[in-house]
């Protein structure tokens, strides 16, 4: 017989109707939805093994014969493709027609426990427990989280006064006394930070909050939160103390804190602030017109103007102004700031800083005064001066530098001291600057030589001084390079000089002592003839005594026309200098002497180049060569034919002229420096006077020249001349 | 017989022989009177005499300045020849040099028994005369 329970589908809830044997004879539209099933896979069908539920608490009771109108519910956690889910279930017997059926009910409640897991792990997580006192009965209920932060037993159960007990004697019980008393009268709720002392004697900071529960105006539950905020707490307790001394620092710094709300034009100042520019709080309408009040009238414009770009985002608030306080000082206050915006940038408040900076300030014009002194001193110097950093880089170079050296500042800049250090003297004074560079030394002084940028070197008398950072280590050196050059020149022209008057003073006693003893040889013949003269009675005695008597008068007044000769070259030859071409010279001489040449027939090869010009006194020359020709035929030698070779060539400005012949020679090694004394006379020849070569080495001594010989005895004879190329 | 042989006068100034060898007539000085012209021919004649085994001048009258060899370079050699019996020589340098270096290089000479300035006169000639006693 067939039953019709098709009613039973659209009952809003998840039911089925099972025979004895746990066959779907029925379900509703609930179920189908609920269970994501067809009806046609579930009619006909065997609950427990649809469903899988064969091990469940329901499965057994299914399986067990039920009681007539008995009802059994329950709620188990099926774990289905690894997930858990929970079900509320109910399960009654009814009898239709005779015939046993099962009433089942069916709820997933899934989600709802799942709400409720995560509830009661939140608690425990925010450390957040629970608690209620039924006023009437004076039951306390305390969460399993509310008994672990007092550290009780899982099984405790406070009474109220215990509860409040628990609460740190002194203002933290007293207070927490107050407000509950307060919310039962008044029905006001609490929520406050204080200490418990738990089972275990440890204080725990709490967040506690409460409120009443009323039935008709009277009060029957309190029920409310306990929270552990210890560590929270604890931190923002250091907070606030860090705070405090930061405020205490500001303060002992002088430093100020000012706030400026953009949108009100409003600006707070800290007391700080009022201390730095002197000024009582209760004498301006506010700080807006306290701080335009102090600042120094030059610096306003520019001031709001920074303050202006700060808001608008365009530059930083970083900045120095002046202000004036009421007793008429000015101090320097170094201002700094930052803007706080909201999320479309739009400026909220500016925070910033003020703080004296007027010792530094003060001490930063008189450096930049005393750096303008040595700027001035340095570029004005008239000794060479440089900065030159540690790897030898002039990193400043003053004018008198550059003069020295020859280079402009650009080029010099770009080089180091040693590339223009003269070669020679490159090590020197390195180990000093090692000990400049380690502070072993604060400067040190030596002589060296630079190379001018022309090539020639630069004498100077260098003085390097370490200058040191503020950490005391050494950062660059200052160079003092006083150019000693000119003097170093003059020195050794001033040496040239000496050495030639003291040759010319030696020069002058030999030619004093030649003319004492010249004058008295003919003045002493002189007066011992003339004595003789007077006594004398023989008359042919007398002539022959009248005879030397001339003799010896000729010889002294050649040996004063000589002597005068000798004179005239050391007085007159500087201002008779011209360039005079060497080869006519030598022509013309030949030519005067012509007819002694002519004699001897020699082999005579001038090679000088026309062009060569001499800068000389044109009769000297025309007496040295004159002199050479004459020696050089006066001393031939009487085995072999008469060669003389003049030759000229050029050799560092000088012209060099070798007069060479093959004659009689000299024994230097005998008469050695004597061959250009005064009379001295070295062949036994009528003419020789020993007077030539004096005469000769004195003229080309006068006209800045030398002269030197070389000679080999029946060899022949080398003069080598030099003179001033014109 | 006269308290010297003979003495030598070496020096190329005619004039100064001549003046010499009068005064020295004047004072019967000695014997003979031997003339060289330069150190040269004075080094050379002496050398001579030795080889021909006679005496040398017991006093010679040299003069520096000279041309070929001068008085210097003669005492040089003529100290150099060997065996000279020197005590039996001795040695006046006559010269107008008032030049100090000459006076004292004189010194350096042992030979040089003493420097005489130009002329020599009578009275001097007596000086050595009387010396040699």
């Amino acid at each position: 017989m067939d039953t019709n329970f098709s009613i039973l589908t659209k009952i809003p809830l998840a039911i089925a109707i099972l025979d004895q044997e746990n066959i779907f004879i029925e379900c509703s539209d609930q179920w189908t939805e609920q269970f994501n099933k067809k009806r046609s896979d579930l009619i006909g069908y065997n609950f427990l093994q649809v469903f899988s539920w064969d091990s469940s608490e329901l499965a057994t009771i299914l399986n067990t014969k039920l009681k007539r109108e008995a009802l059994i519910s329950g709620s188990e956690q099926i774990v289905k493709n690894k997930k858990k889910l929970w079900f509320d279930w109910k399960v009654q017997s009814l009898t239709h027609n005779k015939v046993k059926y099962k009433y089942l009910t069916l709820k997933d409640v899934t989600r709802a426990k799942k709400l409720d897991d995560l509830i009661e792990k939140t608690g425990k997580v925010a450390r957040i427990g629970y608690w209620e006192v039924e006023l009437e009965s004076k039951t306390v209920i305390w969460s399993d989280i509310t008994k672990e932060i007092h550290e009780t037993a899982k099984d405790y159960k406070p009474t109220l006064e215990e509860g409040i007990n628990f609460y740190k004697e002194g203002e933290h019980r007293d207070h927490i006394s107050k407000l509950v008393n307060s919310a039962i009268t008044t029905g006001e709720p609490w929520d406050t930070e204080l200490i418990i002392v738990t089972v275990n004697g440890k204080e725990v900071w709490v967040r506690a909050k409460g409120e009443v529960e009323r039935i008709n105006g009277e009060p029957v539950r309190i029920f409310g939160t306990f929270q552990d905020i210890n560590e929270k707490k604890r931190a923002e307790l250091k907070f606030n103390e860090t705070s405090e001394r930061l405020a205490l620092a500001t303060k002992e710094a002088k430093i100020g804190i000012w706030q400026y709300n953009v949108a009100e034009n409003e600006l707070i100042w800290d007391d700080n602030m009022f201390t730095l520019y002197g000024i009582k709080r209760e004498d301006f309408s506010g700080a807006i017109d306290a701080w335009e009040k102090s600042i120094h009238p030059d610096d306003k414009e520019r001031g709001k103007k920074e303050l202006e770009m700060a808001i608008g985002g365009e530059q930083e608030f970083d900045t120095t102004f002046r202000i004036i306080k009421p007793n008429g000082n000015i101090f320097h206050i170094k201002a700094f700031a930052t803007v706080k915006r909201d999320n479309e940038g739009n400026p909220l408040t500016m925070l910033g800083t003020n703080w004296d900076v007027t010792d530094l300030k003060t001490t930063q014009l008189q450096l930049q005064r005393s750096e303008e002194s040595f700027v001035g001193a340095f570029e004005n110097s008239s000794i060479g001066m440089a900065l030159v950093g540690l790897d030898g880089r002039w990193m400043q170079v003053n004018t008198s530098l550059c003069e020295s050296l020859g280079y402009s500042k650009e080029e010099l800049l770009k080089l180091s001291f040693k590339e223009i250090t003269h070669t020679e003297d490159l090590e020197k004074g390195m180990d000093e600057m090692y000990d400049l560079i380690k502070g072993k030394k604060e400067s040190f002084q030596l002589n060296k030589r630079y190379i001018h940028k022309k090539g020639h070197a630069i004498h100077a008398f260098l003085t390097v001084t370490r200058v040191g950072n503020i950490d005391g280590k050494t950062s660059h050196f200052i160079a003092q390079v006083a150019d000693l050059t000119q003097m170093v020149i003059n020195k050794e022209k001033l040496r040239d000089v000496l050495k030639l008057t003291r040759e010319q003073n030696q020069s002058l006693l030999n030619f004093a002592h030649i003319v004492s003893h010249n004058l008295r040889s003919h003045s002493g013949n002189i007066t011992m003839l003339s004595d003789f003269l007077r006594k004398e009675k023989a008359s042919k005695e007398i002539v022959e005594l009248t005879t030397m008597l001339k003799s010896a008068s000729v010889g002294l007044a050649e040996t004063i026309s000589h002597l005068n000769d000798v004179v005239q070259v050391r007085t007159t030859t500087e201002e008779k200098m011209t360039p005079t071409g060497l080869e006519k010279c030598i022509l013309g001489t030949i030519r005067n002497i012509e007819a002694q040449i002519n004699e001897l027939n020699p082999l005579l090869k001038i090679n000088v180049k026309k062009e060569h010009l001499v800068n000389v006194v044109p009769a000297y020359l025309d007496s040295i060569f004159l002199n050479l020709f004459t020696n050089a035929l006066k001393y031939c030698s009487n085995k072999r034919r008469l060669e003389i070779e003049v030759t000229s060539k050029i050799i560092n400005n000088e012209i060099v002229v070798k007069f060479k012949d093959n004659g009689l020679g000299l024994d230097l090694g005998r008469y050695g420096n004597r061959v250009f004394g005064m009379f001295k006379t070295f062949h036994n020849h009528k003419d020789a006077k020993g007077i030539g070569l004096f005469i000769t080495k004195n003229q080309i001594e006068a006209m800045r020249g030398k002269i030197e010989i070389e000679s080999v005895v029946d060899v022949g004879t080398l003069f080598t001349m030099r003179f001033e190329k014109a | 017989m006269k308290k010297i042989n003979s003495a030598c006068i070496i020096d190329d100034d005619d004039i100064f022989i001549y003046g010499t060898r009068r005064f020295m007539e004047e004072v019967s000085f000695c014997e003979d009177i031997i003339v060289f012209k330069n150190g040269k021919e004075a080094i050379d004649g002496m050398q001579n005499y030795l080889a021909e085994g006679k005496n040398l001048p017991e006093i010679i009258f040299l003069d520096i300045n000279m041309p070929i060899m001068n008085g210097w370079d003669f005492l040089e050699e003529f100290t150099k020849i060997p065996n000279l019996n020197k005590d039996k020589v001795q040695l006046y340098i006559v010269s107008s040099s008032v030049d100090p270096f000459d006076l004292q290089r004189a010194k350096q000479f042992e030979l040089v028994y003493k420097y005489i300035l130009k002329p020599i006169l009578p009275k001097q000639l007596n000086e050595i005369l009387e010396a040699i006693d």
